[in-house]
């Protein structure tokens, strides 16, 4: 900041977010946020100019979720504002802390139908954890440091700061206020523990089933000393890939719609449930009175609001998990229980020997699982290439693994890849779409062109919305209606137009080259893998029914 | 469907009121009625929120308490009252 400028709101706000440590932040001027831009010229935090507020919006939540700090977004007022609103909904959807800056029209004008004036304070409440409207200059510090508190503290999630445009200029001292702590109101009560280790002690038949808050933690190491001190067979949300080691004897994978057959048999089979930082969403559960039917539940999370929700818990642990799971840890007498569970995962291990010389999804996104460099960051889309990715690749750390898991945003992938990127520049970041989702937000390659950021495309093209025709075909009668992309542009001509090196791929003989020469390359790059349109994601629990009722064919 | 008296007590903060209306509506109450008052010594505000529901008044509770400003949410037994819909 130049100090012979007086401090300006605007100003205040690049103050904070330094004071803050914030580096990197994704936004779109507009004319109600000009103040706040014009004071971005002086400060030190670096913005990156998306091409879509949508587009920032995800790259701050890719940003948050590679980096494990807050992501930051901003943009103007009125449409600026409300095309924020997706990404919001996706970080409260899967607690994601994020800051959102918006620029309102003046005070004065506010309630008048100004010129792009919307009421993004009220559109927030749905779609934000806690949200503000500046109407004081001497307010403004204040509630920027409770915004970053609010996003970090207990379960993490997006805040919104709404700033008119007087605001932004008027004149300020900043007084270096501090946050103050919000209040806990979670209270653990003792005798759970108790009742959690009699259950464990007596279960013959347990499993871990761990969810994304385990990454949200930090308590990835406690629940992998928990896993392998216990024996547990495990079981993972899609959210919580990585959080687990994928290379455990014990460990089954996914559970739920498209989980492992393993996975979700143990899961039915189960007589108790150890539920940590998972929230039992309908995806995981299939038919709610049917999962899991036998098990007693011990429900590890730090929201109250999530315990006895969806499933009623014997033993209910509110708190850290950090500080909670050890208390739980101890050896158990499983061995049966053990052999069991490693025969079913040997019984129903994956297959990708797929007849023909077309290429076969699945085969695809192991090898690249097998050929990428440690620390590779994943990112997708939304749809058929989302779960073959969740099934087919493995993540040593929720941190490499960055899908829409509860909004299911289709157009998240590409964005949140260049936010990933950004935050983790020497790490390699791939994103996996589909021809449907990357077409949300293509606009976004023009960032990837601007700032040189070297993100894989694997483009899993099958010239359709894949997962919807593939339910028109086994629960509408096969009735396609709207699912044919066949006019999509051409993808390698579209990468090439914003400078990104682009291949398509057709047969299966070419995929490891293809895969090497796309990693090997110093910069961006799009491989367009074709693929053919019928192929469908399997298992798949229908709709309505248990999870030991899966579909394994059409 | 089950009738119940919640007592809010909450900071008075901007758009409060409206936090609650929307998390009451969301998580599948009716609001059957309501009062509020601010005790401008304090900048404490009690609402009194009737409302019904199938379900269990605890999942409202839980979630009207995750909203930053509040600070306690009970039910009035003494008003709350099963009756069928």
């Amino acid at each position: 900041m130049n100090d012979s400028k007086p401090l300006t709101g605007g100003g205040l706000l690049f103050k904070v977010l330094e004071q803050h440590g914030v580096e990197h932040i994704f936004g779109y001027p507009g004319g109600a946020i000009m103040p706040i831009y014009d004071a971005l010229v002086d400060s030190n935090v670096q913005h990156f100019l998306c091409r879509h507020e949508q587009g920032a919006s995800f790259s701050a939540v890719g940003y948050a979720r590679a980096s494990g700090k807050i992501g930051v977004c901003m943009a103007t007022s009125g449409p600026g504002a409300t095309n924020l609103i997706t990404g919001l909904a996706d970080a409260l959807a899967d607690s994601i802390p994020l800051v959102a800056i918006t620029g309102q029209v003046p005070t004065a004008a506010m309630g008048s139908d100004a010129f792009q004036e919307t009421d993004i304070f009220g559109l927030s409440l749905a779609c934000t954890k806690h949200s503000f409207q500046v109407t004081d200059i001497n307010d403004l510090e204040k509630v920027l440091h409770q915004a970053f508190a609010i996003a970090l503290e207990g379960r993490q999630g997006p805040v919104l700061v709404d700033i008119p445009k007087d605001i932004q200029i008027a004149a300020v001292e900043q007084k270096f206020t501090k946050a103050s702590s919000l209040k806990n109101k979670v209270k653990l009560p003792l005798a759970d523990i108790t009742k959690a280790l009699d259950l464990l002690t007596h279960a013959k038949r347990p499993i871990l089933y761990v969810g994304g808050g385990v990454g949200m933690a930090n308590a990835i190491d406690e629940v992998r000393s928990f896993a392998e001190t216990t024996g547990l067979p495990s079981v993972s949300t899609l959210k919580g890939l990585g959080a687990l080691n994928h290379t455990s004897e014990n460990y089954l994978g996914m559970l739920g719609m498209h989980g492992t057959k393993a996975a979700n048999l143990a899961v039915h089979d189960c007589d108790l449930l150890i539920a940590v930082g998972a929230r039992f969403d309908d995806r995981v559960t299939g038919k709610l009175d049917q999962f899991a039917p036998d098990a007693k539940v011990i429900h590890f999370d730090i929201d109250a609001a999530e315990i006895n929700k969806r499933r009623i818990a014997d033993a209910p642990i509110l708190g850290d998990l950090k500080e909670n799971l050890p208390l739980l840890t101890m050896s158990l007498n499983i061995e049966d229980w053990q052999t069991q569970i490693q025969e079913m995962k040997a019984d129903c291990a994956w297959r990708y020997d797929h007849p023909g010389d077309g290429i076969f999804a699945p085969a695809v996104l192991k090898e690249v699982s097998d050929l990428m460099p440690e620390n590779t960051c994943v990112t997708t889309d939304v749809g058929q290439h989302q779960m073959w990715a969740a099934q087919h690749m493995s993540f040593d750390d929720p941190s490499d693994w960055l899908t829409s898991g509860s909004m299911g945003t289709m157009g998240f992938g590409l964005p949140a890849a260049i936010g990933a990127q950004i935050s983790r520049p020497h790490d390699t970041v791939i994103v996996v779409s589909g021809d449907g989702s990357i077409m949300m937000n293509v606009q976004e390659l023009a960032t990837i062109k601007r700032y040189q950021i070297p993100v894989k495309i694997i483009l899993i093209d099958n010239a359709k919305l894949g997962m919807v025709r593939q339910w028109q075909d086994l629960f509408f009668d096969g009735r396609l209606s709207e699912t044919d992309l066949s006019d999509n542009p051409d993808f390698v001509m579209l990468a090439t137009a914003f400078d990104i090196k682009a291949k398509q791929i057709t047969q299966k003989g070419e995929v490891t080259a293809a895969i090497k020469e796309m990693l090997d390359h110093d910069g961006a790059y799009l491989l367009q893998v074709k693929i053919d349109a019928q192929e469908n994601v399997w298992p798949l629990v229908p709709p309505n029914s248990a999870n030991n009722e899966m579909m394994e064919s059409a | 469907m089950n009738n119940y008296k919640l007592i809010i007590m909450t900071d008075d903060k901007q758009v409060v009121l409206e936090r609650i209306l929307q998390v009451t509506r969301y998580r599948g109450f009716l609001i059957n009625g309501m009062t509020a008052q601010v005790n401008t010594g304090n900048n404490i505000a009690t609402i009194e929120l009737l409302v019904s529901s199938d379900r269990p008044i605890s999942l409202l509770i839980d979630q009207i308490n995750k909203l930053v400003d509040i600070k306690s949410v009970e039910v009035d037994n003494s008003a709350s009252q099963l009756c069928s819909a």
